[in-house]
């Protein structure tokens, strides 16, 4: 086997994993995703070593090692990504294709469907509202979460196009999930509707709470991926630092005013 | 009643929180459905008075084993299934309570909130865990040639 096909191949093995890390995927699913597709075509050692912010492949070809380095950029949760790049290495490993038409492949997997920009701003306002019905909230705490989440969702959607940096991100995050419960009580509270704002902000704050991060980062550490799960588990903790001062900063302010 | 009330919301909010994980359509439904199990069971479980541990835990468990079946029958990865469901259990409300706490100068109201939705986090994450090994050994068991 030529260099250059086995460069190819850890190539495009990389790009998978890549996408799949990047969208929220376990380190264990991607460094066995990787090692699958490169064995699959190449006869020889892998070693991959994957954590939350980089991949590092190695391949033993008749003495001559191949390594590649990658760094990543965690760019939130998809789903969409990871079931593409998943059924893509299936197919890939069962060699079913060429190595030129895995590259097309590739190029299509970076770009998936997405949900309507409308479709997505109303369903997301469901996912906060619920939460707030499922901790025994009121009807009207309900619609005001509902409202707020919609707005954060959008919001933070916005900011993370604008490529801010993930924990300025979470502290306007916050601040506008804390800013718009509050203010939408008080817009209740003039036509006398009581609403208690702790619980209407628990609604915006549940799509941004970094449970994927933090349940993720625990199974890595259970299963014994130790980087993988402390730089996960940091992630998540400054995620909900970030949070939490945004919130704060809200609070405060209302607090002090009343 | 209230059972099956909760039931529905449930079953909503993972739907919601499906669209923001940007789940491929034609899997949306399975993954709420699976969502709305782990939910119930986790109601159940808090209405008779256990140790704030175990609801989580035995709920991410359903959840894991169901989503672990649903991947194998959809040939996709678990997470799929299984991010949605435990959202409802991240300790959200304990996270929120650690912050108010803070800024109102009580400290040791704060560890514990702070501690209690710690060890939430890892019961679900232990729930998970159990739940993908479990399967795992059942698939290598039933696929050895008797």
């Amino acid at each position: 086997m030529s260099d250059m096909t086995i460069k190819k191949i850890i190539n495009i093995a990389l790009e998978t994993g890549k996408i799949m890390l990047q969208n929220g995927a376990e380190t264990y699913r991607v460094e066995e995703t990787i090692e699958k597709m490169i064995s699959s075509r190449i006869d020889s050692h892998v070693e991959v070593f994957v954590m939350s912010t980089g991949i590092i492949i190695s391949v033993e070809s008749e003495d001559t090692p191949f390594t590649t380095v990658s760094r990543i950029a965690s760019s939130g949760i998809d789903m969409e990504y990871i079931a593409r790049a998943n059924s893509f290495s299936r197919v890939f490993t069962e060699g079913r294709m060429s190595l030129e038409e895995a590259n097309i492949m590739l190029k299509q997997l970076k770009s998936p469907p997405r949900f309507p920009k409308k479709v997505r701003f109303f369903f997301s306002g469901m996912a906060g509202g619920f939460v707030v019905l499922l901790f025994n909230g009121s009807f009207i705490e309900f619609i005001l979460a509902y409202i707020a989440s919609s707005f954060t969702v959008f919001f933070t959607d916005k900011l993370s196009k604008m490529g801010f940096n993930f924990f300025i991100k979470n502290i306007i995050g916050g601040f506008i999930a804390g800013g718009l419960g509050i203010l939408l009580v008080l817009f209740m509270g003039s036509f006398n509707q009581y609403a208690d704002y702790n619980k209407v902000i628990l609604g915006p704050l549940m799509t941004l709470v970094p449970g994927v991060a933090l349940t993720n980062g625990i199974r890595d550490l259970i299963s014994g991926e130790l980087i993988a799960g402390s730089a996960k588990m940091m992630e998540a903790l400054f995620i909900a630092i970030a949070l939490a001062f945004g919130v704060g900063i809200v609070l405060q302010i209302v607090l002090s005013l009343s | 009643m209230t059972i099956l009330t909760q039931g529905i919301y449930s079953f909503l909010c993972v739907v919601g929180f499906s669209i923001i994980f940007n789940l491929p359509k034609r899997l949306i439904f399975l993954a709420s459905i699976n969502g709305m199990l782990g939910w119930i069971v986790y109601a159940l479980l808090q209405q008779t008075s256990f140790a704030f541990i175990i609801p989580p835990l035995i709920g991410s468990l359903v959840v894991g084993i169901f989503g672990e079946f649903c991947a194998i029958y959809k040939k996709q990865p678990a997470t799929i299934f299984i991010i949605p469901g435990i959202i409802p259990f991240v300790p959200g409300y304990e996270i929120y309570n650690t912050m108010l706490f803070v800024i109102e100068n009580d400290f040791s109201n704060a560890t514990i909130s702070g501690f209690k939705s710690l060890f939430i986090a890892i019961s679900i994450a232990c729930g998970v865990v159990i739940a993908t090994s479990l399967v795992k050994h059942i698939r290598l068991l039933s696929s050895i040639p008797k």
